[in-house]
């Protein structure tokens, strides 16, 4: 029996690697625009298309695509912030809400279409199969993509603390008036940090493409979780969202295997319930 | 002065498109009016099941090619153009898509038959959906033959106008556990503890049921009960659960994604009963192209696979006619809404009508001999009470070497079964 | 909406007559059956906006309301024999309890946060419906076919006694909606929406208003799932549960103004159409353009008319911040 829990634990902080991941994107863009992006899910989308493209047509291993995955996403953030959401900055709250599932539905059908709704999967990855440590087995390809959310999260997290670009990305986000007052050009940041999020959540596409199937509705429940995580975390808290994408993960997987693995999603949301009630502001937001 | 006419020369344009567009659409719809007879098609041809519909829709559309047209295949109507007892007419398919939302099944049914006029109704591979359809179909009155849907429960409503041609997840309980007394009868390998796992909609918690009540019938003893979401995003709590159970047996029913997202999770967590047996998403076409070598070994009912050639060359032929028409080999989804099409024809031809009662009571008198179908079955005949085909059954077929292949029954496998399952190790 | 203009009466007494004779000169039963979509939704639209709109809980989460609505009916049929319309109004309380009692924890929560929870309640329902082995879990309900009639809330050879029930509840709801917005409770909610500290100071009891809030909206979303059940006859978590039917509630109402009586219906009467009728000449060829469609208008009416089209009869002007 303890074997088992050690490997459910161990499951946990897999995907809870992973969440993370997802996560910082999201948050991100949340702490500077206010602005949650309903689209988050389909941007994970779009990193996993991305590697599957490159394997297929040029061999190219997910693990080696993710400079692509991270620049095209970059771009396309940047894109989508220039010409749909940053209109909608000055409108009344609901239609930020709203305008992101716009986008959200328009690029995964627009996936449909381009690629139909058949599932993919990338066959032979470069880093695959399991490392059995004692009773435990380890997912390679789990592995990886965590060890890579770690280092990911770790340089966002000196990038927005060392970096010119990034201090003036914490700045926008605690007071964007005062910021403006500074000469920061919250215009520009906002651009930024919406394409800085959807490089991250490609990169996390590009990770998760190894070991999970992709298709255009893929994004669906990757993205609801990525919510829980990030208003658990705190949003726009870097590492509440790293931290509370690791307790989602555990919570998912111990909760599963103990109670009813048919219930591991509802006890997620308990507990982000419960967590914001207790806390509206989340564990570490402000 | 110069915007007014403007306005006026934009607006002459536009009265020239929609008279264009009028007489385009009028003259359509005449065309379509020539001897046709329409039968309606609902599938999820949009939404996450699409490629299931869309295989669905293959299945369907070759059939009525062959009933169209003019083979040499012994298969109803196929050696006539058309149906012959009224003057050669043909089918005509009209398509609906459900996006798998039962009540778009209800509506598009309703609209197919009001709208597009369409005498019958196939489809619409999802139970919950082909339920909703169904009651609109009994409602207006218009022949339902279903094909390609398992919910037991569809036949146990006492519908007058609902027809069922293939199994249903009863059949295909029972037969699971017939296969593990067969093998106990011909081999010795004895099997006491089964894991139920079943994704949580209408299809896989049917199966459970019915799983469960042979299970008890043939005195075997349910160890897990597991149900999970099937887009769910990490499966490992659920297989630790199932390891934890330690069965001997795990009888599986999932969709394609989670099977998928299964076998990868089994192979990684090394769960690896005496048998892996499953209902459905292993046997969809996007499956063994996905897991390639680690699909190996596991059991999945059917009602159809391409080795049956080898003692119905017919299997072999239609093949070959689906192969040169969309380039992929037929699936067991494309097998089963293949069947549709034909009875309903042959009801039709029958009937010498196209009025609802009328096909109705030639469906009731259908006895097509299995030889005429593609299907390991004695023929196609209905119950009078549930109107369940009485001679479906489902076979059992094994990935061996990354193809599905016969197993059971014993006398009609193409090669033996491997049992117990090998396990994980040494697959590339 | 105190001085209502002499046209403004006149447009709404030849809508409601042009609705009135719609399915006896229209005989197509799909068109007819989008007007029912289009019915019930514009219901939930309003009920919605009565929470959202005027009080500020952007909820995704009515989907919750209409599957319990839904399924308290249909079980007291099936189990006990219940007459529909008598579980019609069980079911509504038992939304609006569950509403309160959901409601009451949540109730510093606002904006993102409170759309978030009211998404992650809905799914904690769903999941539990899913399993709950009373009610049928996945397998879900059917109803029994019973002799048509009124008393039986259940008709087989036509769907014009299903028209008018359900534009009547949808003027039923109106009419809550009208009467919330002129008077005291309706300056209260908006006043919450504005600012909860601001009420308080005010002297609202900002928590009670609310949660009074939620539970109209339950009770009138949940007359809207029984009668989907009344109306398709079988329901599943599958159907009566999913987040997208939440979305789309959502999008309605701020497509046709959120905040003002009529916007939902006006943008229930653009979307249902169009997401309908989208679907019958383009999804059989399972595209999925009829979505690409869907998501752009979506997209482009939250860029150019945030305010929805209602906002634009008002002529409210642009809010600048």
């Amino acid at each position: 029996m303890s074997e088992q829990l050690l490997q459910q634990l161990v499951n946990g902080l897999l995907i809870g690697f992973m969440y993370a991941l997802i996560a910082i994107g999201l948050t991100l863009i949340w702490g500077v625009m206010n602005i949650v992006n309903f689209a988050h899910g389909d941007f994970l989308m779009l990193g996993m298309f991305t590697s599957f493209w490159l394997y297929t047509l040029y061999g190219l291993d997910p693990i080696l695509s993710i400079p692509f995955c991270t620049a095209l996403l970059f771009v396309i953030g940047v894109l989508i912030y220039r010409f749909v959401v940053s209109k909608v900055m000055s409108g009344p709250m609901l239609a930020q809400l709203v305008v992101t599932f716009g986008v959200s539905i328009f690029i995964s059908n627009l996936a449909v279409y381009l690629w139909t709704p058949d599932f993919r999967l990338i066959s032979k990855p470069l880093l695959s199969g399991t490392w059995v440590i004692g009773e435990v087995q380890l997912s390679i390809p789990k592995t990886v993509a965590s060890i890579g959310s770690v280092i990911v999260s770790l340089f966002v997290f000196l990038f927005l603390k060392k970096a010119k670009t990034g201090k003036a990305i914490l700045a926008t986000e605690m007071d964007r008036e005062a910021a403006l007052l500074m000469g920061v050009n919250t215009e520009r940041i906002n651009s930024f940090s919406f394409g800085m999020g959807a490089a991250l959540v490609g990169i996390a596409g590009a990770f998760l493409s190894t070991y999970y199937y992709i298709y255009p509705q893929v994004g669906g429940t990757f993205g609801l979780i990525a919510f829980c995580v990030v208003a658990l975390g705190g949003f726009g808290s870097i590492e509440g969202a790293f931290i509370a994408g690791i307790l989602v993960g555990l919570a998912q997987t111990l909760g599963g295997f103990f109670f009813d693995p048919a219930y591991k999603y509802a006890i997620v949301f308990m507990i982000y319930l419960i967590t914001v009630w207790i806390r509206p502001q989340g564990l570490l937001g402000w | 002065m110069g915007r007014k006419e403007d306005k006026m020369g934009t607006k002459k344009l536009w009265v020239a498109v929609f008279a264009f567009l009028l007489v385009l659409f009028l003259s359509v719809s005449v065309y379509a009016q020539t001897k046709v007879i329409k039968i309606g098609a609902v599938y999820p041809l949009t939404g996450n099941i699409a490629s299931t519909g869309l295989d669905c829709k293959r299945g369907a559309e070759l059939a009525v090619d062959i009933i169209n047209g003019k083979y040499d295949l012994n298969l109803p109507l196929a050696k006539v153009e058309g149906l012959p007892n009224l003057g050669g007419a043909k089918i005509e398919l009209v398509f609906a898509d459900t996006k798998g939302e039962p009540k778009n099944g209800m509506s598009e049914t309703e609209r197919l038959i009001s709208e597009e006029k369409v005498v019958a109704i196939i489809g619409a591979y999802q139970s919950s959906v082909t339920k909703t359809a169904s009651q609109a179909t009994e409602r207006l009155k218009v022949p339902y033959v279903c094909s390609d849907s398992s919910s037991p429960t569809l036949t146990e409503r006492g519908f007058q106008y609902f027809f069922r041609v293939s199994p249903h997840d009863g059949i295909f309980a029972r037969d699971q556990f017939q296969f593990l007394k067969d093998l106990e009868k011909k081999t010795g390998q004895k099997v006491s503890t089964i894991a139920l796992l079943y994704e949580n909609t209408e299809f896989g918690s049917n199966v459970g049921k019915e799983a469960t009540r042979y299970a008890k019938e043939f005195g075997y003893k349910i160890v897990a009960d597991v149900s999970y979401a099937a887009n769910a995003t990490d499966v490992t709590s659920e297989v630790g659960a199932l390891i934890k159970a330690k069965p001997d047996v795990l009888m599986h029913a999932s969709y394609i994604t989670d099977a998928i997202l299964f076998t990868k999770t089994f192979k990684e967590m090394n769960f690896a009963p005496k048998g892996i047996m499953t209902f459905a998403g292993y046997i969809e076409p996007a499956y063994l192209p996905a897991v390639k070598s680690d699909g190996n070994h596991i059991i999945i009912r059917s009602t159809f696979a391409l080795d049956l050639a080898k003692g119905k060359p017919l299997v072999g032929q239609v093949n070959e006619l689906f192969k040169k028409k969309y380039g992929l080999d037929m699936s067991e989804n494309a097998a089963r809404s293949f069947a549709a099409p034909f009875v309903l024809a042959d009801a039709i031809n029958r009937a010498k009508s196209t009025k609802s009662d009328d096909i109705v009571k030639a469906l009731l008198t259908t006895d097509i001999p299995g030889d005429q179908m593609i299907y390991p079955w004695k023929g196609i005949k209905f119950d009078p009470k549930t109107h369940q085909n009485i001679y479906a059954q489902g076979t059992l077929v094994q990935v061996q070497d990354e193809k599905y292949v016969t197993v059971w029954p014993f006398e009609a496998a193409a090669k033996a079964v491997i049992w117990p399952f090998p396990g994980w190790k040494g697959r590339k | 909406m105190r001085n209502i203009s002499l046209k403004q009466i006149l447009s709404g007494v030849i809508a409601f007559v042009l609705v009135m004779i719609f399915p006896l000169v229209i005989k197509n039963t799909f068109a007819q059956h989008v007007m029912i979509l289009f019915f019930m939704f514009g219901m939930m639209g309003v009920a919605w906006n009565i929470m959202g709109g005027y009080a500020g809980m952007f909820s995704f989460g009515q989907v919750a309301f209409f599957g319990i609505g839904a399924y308290t009916s249909s079980f007291l049929l099936i189990t006990y024999h219940v007459n529909p319309w008598i579980g019609l109004v069980v079911g509504g309380l038992v939304a609006a309890l569950v509403g309160a009692a959901i409601g009451y924890p949540c109730s510093n929560l606002r904006g993102h946060y409170f759309a978030i929870a009211s998404i992650a309640f809905g799914e904690i329902v769903r999941t539990h419906f899913n399993n709950w082995k009373l009610i049928g879990a996945a397998e879900g309900l059917s109803l029994p076919m019973l002799s048509e009639g009124f008393k039986n809330f259940m008709f087989h050879s036509s769907k014009l006694p299903y028209y008018y029930i359900m534009f009547a509840f949808l003027l039923i709801s109106l009419l809550v909606c009208y009467l919330i917005s002129t008077s005291k409770m309706g300056y209260y909610f908006r006043a919450i929406k504005e600012s909860h500290d601001v009420a308080k100071v005010l002297g609202i009891n900002v928590v009670w208003y609310r949660l009074v809030a939620i539970m109209i909206s339950a009770f009138l979303t949940a007359m809207a799932g029984t009668f989907y059940a009344q109306y398709v006859l079988y329901i599943d978590p599958e159907s009566v549960m999913l987040l997208p039917i939440s979305v789309q509630v959502v999008l309605i109402s701020m497509l046709g103004g959120a905040g003002s009586v009529m916007g939902p219906v006006i943008g229930a009467v653009i979307l249902i159409p169009i997401s309908e009728f989208t679907r019958v000449w383009l999804g059989h060829k399972g595209t999925g353009v009829d979505m690409l469609i869907y998501g752009f208008l979506i997209t482009l009416i939250s860029v150019y008319q945030p305010k929805g089209v209602w906002g634009l009869f008002m002529n409210l002007g642009k809010r600048t911040k």
